[in-house]
């Protein structure tokens, strides 16, 4: 039982969530503003990496759903002292973490679906590239989500949360090629781009895509970080959440 | 008794010592935070990794301008959320209200608190655009006064904002939405005539668009025909009286 996963009320908390979220359009409405801001940045400046652009601003918009697990989680358990009220419930501690994060990503779906249908008028692509990127996205979703919720209960006080949340979306979102391709990064720290999880998605989906030539190795540096990654955190998401139930 | 607590009021100075105080909490806030701090400057620089990255290396003075202009702007943005949180969450402005200091004063100190933390970020930039690009004497002046004439509007429209909200979740996405769109809107970070017509003449509604034109002209980063420049800076002081005279309209000083 020690290591077995117990999922009660993850569907009833994720649909919780999701109207909560929803209460909270203009949020999610300006959810992707820095991906309208780069993605112009892109068409006003160098018009010819845009479909490179557009698939990052797929893979920043899902990336970004670990801050408002972040912030959500930060905000249910430091300003409403909720979370000490669902754990004495029958939900169990890895429902509360997954159907946070599932309810989360469901409600800033729209927006993200939007940057797609760009995308496909945009750059046409094959099944596979597509597949490609749903997979992608599905891991960085894993790593943001388990990530933020992790950084949420770290702190007691929700001024000093935004600046680190807005430091680590950013300095992974903008800074690696993820809205710009990776031939433009000097070669000796390409791999580092290949093993962060943001610019690691963005090249496999644009190696899938056609738009960039990948190496036999960058694939496997890439897509075996990122499933590393992916798999690894939300292990240590669902022992974390556990944990952190235990002390409220 | 009104009358005489309002006659000792009146016997307090009210001159000379709202800068200092509010610049010890401009202070207090980069010494107690200084992640906090760094954080909201880091977005300009970010973006000018970005635009080095994938631009035309020639553009590169004019989006460093762009970067401080963009900077000063967000000024605003911090104004709107302090302003908001003071008077959502902590009911400060009723103690301000009911002091002798005036809204001016009140408004112009927020401000003036505001622009301690930008003021690191606008240095490095400062210095970045001298590695850059030669720089005149003139040409400072110039970009002088445009970081303060965009400080004065973008603050006082920030401050109108928050005056009119009711909850601080709306704090987040309302300065976001309206200083981010703005600061995209103006040609800050490219030049104005690569935008499309349409574009254009939207930007030209807004007074960072004649701040950053008039900075461009000073620092020779494109080619304006005589007199433009002289029109650009008219119409940066017009944009910037309408633009700080209907913040003033909109301002709610007092809950009614």
């Amino acid at each position: 039982m020690a290591f077995g996963l117990r999922w009660a009320g993850t569907g009833v908390f994720c649909a919780t969530e999701i109207r909560v979220q929803f209460h909270e359009w203009l949020a999610i409405l300006t959810g992707t503003l820095v991906q309208a801001v780069l993605l112009i940045f892109v068409w006003v400046l160098a018009r010819d990496i845009l479909p490179i652009a557009l698939i990052g601003a797929l893979v920043y918009s899902v990336f970004l759903i670990g801050q408002r697990v972040l912030n959500e989680a930060a905000y249910v358990r430091i300003d409403h002292k909720l979370n000490e009220l669902y754990h004495a419930s029958p939900m169990s501690p890895e429902a509360y973490f997954l159907g946070m994060s599932t309810g989360i990503f469901l409600a800033y779906l729209p927006p993200i679906l939007v940057i797609a249908v760009v995308t496909i008028v945009v750059a046409p692509f094959g099944l596979l590239p597509w597949g490609v990127l749903i997979a992608c996205l599905l891991a960085v979703w894993s790593v943001s989500a388990s990530l933020g919720y992790f950084i949420s209960t770290l702190f007691k006080d929700m001024k000093t949360i935004w600046p680190y949340s807005s430091l680590i979306t950013n300095l992974l979102g903008i800074v690696p090629p993820v809205f710009y391709p990776l031939h433009l990064v000097p070669e000796g720290w390409r791999w580092l781009a290949l093993v962060l999880p943001t610019s690691s998605a963005t090249a496999l989906v644009n190696g899938a895509a056609g738009l960039e030539v990948l190496s036999g190795e960058d694939v496997l540096l890439a897509g075996g970080s990122l499933a590393v990654e992916a798999i690894a955190l939300f292990i240590f998401g669902i022992y974390w959440a556990r944990r952190a139930a235990r002390e409220a | 008794m009104a009358g005489a607590v309002e006659k000792r009021l009146e016997g307090q100075p009210r001159a000379g010592r709202v800068l200092p105080a509010f610049a010890l909490v401009g202070w207090r806030w980069v010494s107690r935070n200084p992640v906090a701090t760094i954080v909201p400057i880091l977005l300009p620089f970010m973006f000018l990794y970005f635009l080095w990255r994938i631009s035309d290396p020639r553009y590169f003075p004019l989006e460093v301008v762009g970067a401080m202009l963009f900077t000063t702007q967000n000024i605003g943005s911090w104004c709107l959320s302090d302003s908001a949180y003071w008077r959502i969450e902590q009911r400060l402005q009723d103690l301000f209200v009911a002091s002798p200091m005036g809204k001016v004063r009140y408004l112009f100190g927020i401000a003036f608190s505001n622009l301690i933390p930008a003021a690191p970020a606008l240095a490095i930039l400062a210095v970045i655009l001298a590695w850059v690009t030669p720089v005149s004497l003139f040409g400072w002046l110039m970009l002088l006064a445009a970081i303060l004439v965009i400080w004065v509007t973008f603050s006082a429209i920030g401050l109108a904002v928050s005056s009119r909200l009711v909850s601080p979740r709306e704090v987040w996405p309302v300065g976001n939405l309206i200083f981010t769109t703005l600061g995209i809107i103006s040609p800050l970070y490219y030049p104005i005539t690569i935008l499309p017509p349409v574009w254009q003449g939207v930007a030209r509604f807004l007074p960072a668009t004649y701040a950053a034109l008039l900075v461009q002209d000073a620092l020779g980063l494109r080619s304006a025909v005589p007199g433009e420049m002289a029109l650009d800076a008219v119409l940066l002081l017009v944009s910037a009286v309408v633009g700080i005279g209907l913040a003033l309209r909109l301002y709610r000083w007092r809950e009614r």
